[in-house]
C-alpha cells in the first residue's frame, strides 16, 4: 500500500489514525484527528485523506461517490481531487498527507 | 410507524408543532434581521414561514431580503456577497413574490420586478441558465419556476417576455430528458435522483396548472416513474440521503396530484414514514445519525406541511404550496 503526499508550509504533526488493514483497496474509513473528521480512501492501493465535510454545504464526503481519483459529495455532486482537494466548483477541500509505516496509517496535520 | 393516513397526518402535525418551535428558537441562525446569512438558508426559512401561514409575523424578514437585492436584480450566495448567482436568486425571488401575496408591500413588489429583469437578462440563447454551483438543468429549473409563479399569480410586469423565457427554459429541460425518463448531469451527482425530483416539481409540472401550454404531462409521468423505481425498500432515496428523500417525497406529492395519478401513493407513504422515523430530537441532519442542520430542518418542516396539504380535502391545497395556483 502506498500513500499520497503533499507539501505543507506549516510544521506537521503526525497522527496514527488507522491500521493499514482497516482500509483495503477500494475501501474507505472515517477517522478523527486533531478534532477533525477525516475521510480515508484507498484508490487502487494509494491512500488519500480529505476533510470529511464538503466546503459547499458540509455534506459527508465519506458517503460520496468515487470518480477516478476524486470524490463526489453525496449532497450536490461537487467533485474534489483526492490528491489536491481541487474542484471544478468554487471551493477547495482540505487534504492531508498520508504515510503508511509498518501496519499503521498516519496523517500529517499542520500543528 | 403510522398504519394509516390519519395516524400519519396526526404524527406529522405533532412533529410540525415541535419542529416549528425549535425553528423559531433558532431564528438568529437564519434571519437577516439578526445579521449576515447564507441566502439559500434564508430562502428555505422563508418557505417554512409561508407554508406555516405566519408571514405577517415575520414581515421584516421578507423586507430585509428585498433590501439586499443587488442592482442587477439578483442575490448572492451570502447576504454580504456582491456577485449575483442564478439558483439562489430564483429561490429568493420565489419567496418574495409569494410572500407579497400576503404583505402587499411596494418595496417587495419592485424587488420582484427587478428579479424578473435579472432572469430575462441572464438567460442563454438555448434557453438555459448557468450557475457554477449547480448543474445547468437544475439551475434552469429555478428561474422557470419563478416565471411559472409569476404567470400563475398574475404578475403583469413584462408578461410576454416572461412567458417566452419560461417556455424556452422548459423546452431546454424537456429536450434533455433521458430515454429512461430521468435527467442526469455527469459533472454533478451521478444518480440523477435529486435533479429529476427538482425538474419535475420545480418547473415542468406547473405547466399543468397553467393550462397545458407547453405539454409536459408525459415527461412528468416518466420522471415520476423513475422516482418510484429509484426508491429504496426502506422508503429513502440515494443511500438514505435525507435531503434527496425529502425532495423526492415532495416532488411525488405535487406531481402525482397535478397529473391525477395514484401510482405513487405507496411511495409517498414510505417516504413520509422514513422522514418521520429519521429525525433527531430537534431537526434533521443530512443522513441518519448526523447532527441537525437548519437547512435540512427547514426542508423537513416544509415536507410535512406539504404532506398535510396533500392529505387535505381540497385537491388544490398542495399545488398552492408551490405557488402554481393563486
Amino acid at each position: 500500500m502506498r500513500a499520497a503526499t503533499s507539501d505543507s508550509p506549516m510544521t506537521p504533526r503526525r497522527v496514527r489514525v488507522a491500521d493499514a488493514a482497516d482500509v483495503p483497496v477500494g475501501g474507505r474509513m472515517l477517522v478523527t484527528a486533531a478534532e477533525r473528521e477525516i475521510a480515508l480512501f484507498n484508490v487502487e492501493g494509494v491512500l488519500y485523506a480529505i476533510n470529511n465535510r464538503c466546503p459547499h454545504k458540509s455534506g459527508p464526503l465519506i458517503r460520496g461517490y468515487l470518480d477516478g481519483c476524486a470524490i463526489k459529495c453525496p449532497m450536490h455532486g461537487w467533485r474534489y481531487d483526492l490528491a489536491t482537494g481541487e474542484s471544478e466548483r468554487p471551493a477547495t477541500a482540505t487534504v492531508y498527507p498520508v504515510i503508511v509505516e509498518g501496519d499503521g496509517v498516519f496523517i500529517e496535520i499542520a500543528a | 410507524m403510522a398504519s394509516n393516513d390519519s395516524e400519519r397526518v396526526a404524527q406529522a402535525e405533532q412533529i410540525i408543532g415541535h419542529e416549528f418551535r425549535y425553528f423559531v428558537g433558532e431564528k438568529p441562525g437564519w434571519s437577516l434581521t439578526a445579521g449576515p446569512q447564507e441566502l439559500e438558508l434564508v430562502a428555505h426559512a422563508l418557505r417554512v414561514l409561508l407554508h406555516a401561514r405566519v408571514v405577517p409575523d415575520f414581515s421584516d424578514d421578507f423586507r430585509a431580503l428585498a433590501d439586499i437585492q443587488h442592482a442587477d436584480g439578483g442575490w448572492g450566495q451570502e447576504s454580504i456577497s456582491t456577485e449575483s448567482a442564478v439558483w439562489v436568486s430564483a429561490f429568493c425571488g420565489l419567496m418574495l413574490i409569494r410572500g407579497n401575496r400576503v404583505l402587499a408591500d411596494g418595496r417587495i413588489a419592485a424587488s420582484v420586478e427587478r428579479a424578473v429583469d435579472y432572469f430575462l437578462d441572464t438567460q442563454q440563447r438555448d434557453g438555459r441558465w448557468v450557475d457554477p454551483r449547480w448543474a445547468d438543468l437544475d439551475t434552469t429549473s429555478h428561474p422557470v419556476s419563478f416565471f411559472d409563479v409569476c404567470l400563475a399569480l398574475g404578475e403583469s410586469y413584462r408578461k410576454t417576455d416572461v412567458a417566452r423565457a419560461r417556455e424556452a427554459g422548459s423546452r431546454f429541460i424537456l429536450d434533455h430528458q433521458s430515454d429512461d425518463g430521468g435527467w442526469y448531469d455527469a459533472e454533478f451527482h451521478p444518480s440523477g435522483v435529486e435533479i429529476t425530483a427538482h425538474l419535475i416539481q420545480d418547473s415542468l409540472v406547473a405547466d399543468v396548472a397553467l393550462g397545458d401550454r407547453i405539454g409536459v404531462r408525459d415527461a412528468c409521468a416518466r420522471g415520476l416513474a423513475c422516482l418510484r423505481a429509484w426508491q429504496a425498500d426502506d422508503g429513502s432515496w440515494d443511500d438514505e440521503n435525507v435531503d434527496h428523500t425529502m425532495d423526492c417525497t415532495r416532488s411525488s406529492m405535487v406531481v402525482a396530484r397535478l397529473l391525477g395519478e395514484s401510482a405513487s401513493e405507496a411511495s409517498i407513504q414510505r417516504g413520509i414514514d422514513w422522514i418521520l422515523a429519521n429525525k433527531n430530537a430537534n431537526g434533521w441532519g443530512d443522513f441518519p445519525g448526523m447532527e441537525t442542520n437548519l437547512e435540512r430542518t427547514c426542508d423537513g418542516l416544509d415536507t410535512l406541511l406539504k404532506y398535510k396539504a396533500y392529505r387535505a380535502t381540497d385537491p388544490h391545497a398542495i399545488t398552492r404550496l408551490w405557488g402554481y395556483l393563486p
